[in-house]
């Protein structure tokens, strides 16, 4: 593999504070490593800024391995870059050309405020996970593993679902700012295991009713999350979802 | 725009006080709900326009059948006028919760992105696939419906000159030449045409995403169905097209 450098010019969102007003600020960074992982070369670029008396960009990381979903950028328009299943901090600078501008902007959703430049507030997440994404089991000694059947393809489906890393490229993707995905893979996770079943029609009302209250938008099958999902997290989990919620309307008993 | 959805909120918010209701039509008020309400009204219209579409094709069967067709339509009476509010009411629906989710998506992305780029492809048009379309392609199927009530049921169609009716002929008598007199009309020919195909393209995400709402999505379907709900899509739409070219092929 070359280890040629590149010469970029960088179109960075900044922005002081989540009421602030923002706005594009171009740098030019020269001798950028290919091998350079996106982020180490925003690192370099903070650098720079440090050197220089300038405030560095503040950005969103956290493992840098794929699996946090800490990471968050919005780059020449992609969710996470260019690439298909692959986090910010996994895409590399051999990606790109020398002389290229590239533009980095915050994730843009009403429910996910900016905190400043390229970090947002994903906190939405959490309020929704904490309305239904969970299962309710006594503490005690660790059960059995065996004790509770599950069969191997229905483990393989919740295990896909449970791929998703909450990174919130899929709201940051939608045309509407959907967050259908995410919610659809954290329902689907449980409603296919036998844990899950207990709290299963309570859970997607009240997760689609605090979706709803977030602020995020409606979805309108346009599959854009799909293709923008690190986690390669499938439609298929959203129409579980819209079954799970027609189920709980019709036959929910309570 | 947030007055907006309280106006489009007001039928669900006065339905949702009716005793025996209210959970229910809170359930279907959240997008998900609203999603599925979607589906179904547009599932419903896709069932109406094959039933138009059978009708409309009796015209190659020739003016004395299709007429005939048209008579019974219309001695139908109180049956017609009952499947008519059924069919307004589902306009109404689906224009309404159209309105009420594009308002929703808006206010959820209030700032818009310098660049946006896509990972998807095989996109059949600018800017994305026919899902990005169906707002616009929607407000054309709109235009055309209020004209096509206009020159068909109303005969009040600009600039077409209807065949003299008999007096107190009634509505059906002339209804094959009446068709031919809109349809040879150029604008009316060229506005048909246009909103025709993007009924094609509106159909053509439509119906593969209503089944998606219903929760239609399985690996060993999702061939057939995305197949067969593109095919249908642009059979509806070609079938209508053809007539309208026919109208502009057939002499006087």
């Amino acid at each position: 593999m070359s280890s040629d450098t590149l010469n970029l010019t960088l179109r960075v969102w900044r922005q002081a504070g989540p009421d602030k007003p923002g706005g594009f600020c171009d740098y030019q960074l020269e001798g950028v490593s290919t091998h350079m992982s996106f982020l180490e070369m925003l690192d370099v670029l903070n650098e720079k800024l440090i050197a220089a008396g300038d405030e560095p960009v503040a950005f969103d990381h956290d493992c840098r391995e794929g699996i946090c979903g800490m990471c968050s950028l919005m780059i020449n328009g992609q969710a996470h870059g260019p690439d298909r299943g692959t986090t910010t901090c996994q895409l590399h600078m051999r990606r790109f050309a020398s002389g290229e501008t590239i533009t980095i902007e915050p994730w843009r959703a009403s429910p996910f405020p900016v905190v400043r430049d390229l970090v947002v507030n994903r906190s939405a997440f959490d309020r929704i996970i904490q309305s239904g994404g969970f299962v309710s089991v006594n503490t005690g000694n660790a059960p059995d593993g065996n004790c509770i059947p599950v069969p191997g393809h229905r483990q393989e489906i919740a295990m896909d679902a449970a791929a998703c890393i909450g990174c919130g490229a899929c709201v940051a993707a939608c045309k509407n700012a959907s967050a259908m995905l995410f919610v659809s893979a954290k329902v689907s996770q449980l409603s296919i295991l036998p844990q899950g079943q207990p709290e299963r029609a309570g859970r997607v009302l009240n997760m689609v009713a605090q979706m709803d209250k977030e602020g995020f938008g409606s979805c309108t099958n346009t599959s854009e999350c799909e293709a923008a999902c690190p986690a390669e997290i499938s439609v298929s989990h959203i129409a579980r979802l819209n079954r799970e919620y027609m189920k709980a309307l019709i036959f929910a008993d309570r | 725009m947030s007055a907006l959805l309280r106006i489009l909120g007001l039928p669900a918010l006065f339905l949702s006080k009716v005793p025996g209701l209210g959970s229910v039509i809170r359930a279907l008020s959240t997008s998900v709900g609203q999603k599925l309400l979607m589906a179904t009204s547009g599932l419903s219209l896709v069932d109406f326009l094959i039933v138009h579409l059978g009708g409309n094709l009796q015209l190659y069967a020739g003016e004395e059948v299709f007429n005939a067709y048209a008579a019974k339509l219309h001695s139908l009476g109180p049956l017609l006028a009952i499947a008519e509010i059924g069919l307004f009411s589902m306009f109404a629906l689906h224009i309404g919760l159209a309105v009420s989710t594009a308002a929703m998506n808006s206010t959820a992305r209030a700032s818009s992105y310098a660049m946006k780029q896509t990972k998807q492809g095989l996109f059949v048009l600018p800017s994305g696939g026919a899902s990005n379309w169906m707002m616009v392609t929607g407000l054309l199927i709109f235009v055309f419906l209020v004209s096509h009530i206009l020159d068909m049921k109303l005969k009040k169609g600009f600039g077409v000159s209807y065949p003299p009716a008999a007096a107190d002929a009634g509505d059906a008598t002339n209804a094959f030449q009446n068709v031919k007199a809109v349809l040879q009309h150029p604008p009316h020919a060229i506005l048909y045409f246009v909103c025709l195909i993007a009924l094609g393209i509106h159909l053509s995400h439509g119906i593969r995403s209503a089944l998606q709402t219903f929760g239609l999505n399985h690996k060993n379907w999702n061939f057939i169905l995305r197949w067969t709900g593109f095919l249908l899509a642009w059979a509806i739409a070609g079938g209508f097209i053809s007539v309208v070219a026919w109208a502009l092929a057939v002499k006087n």
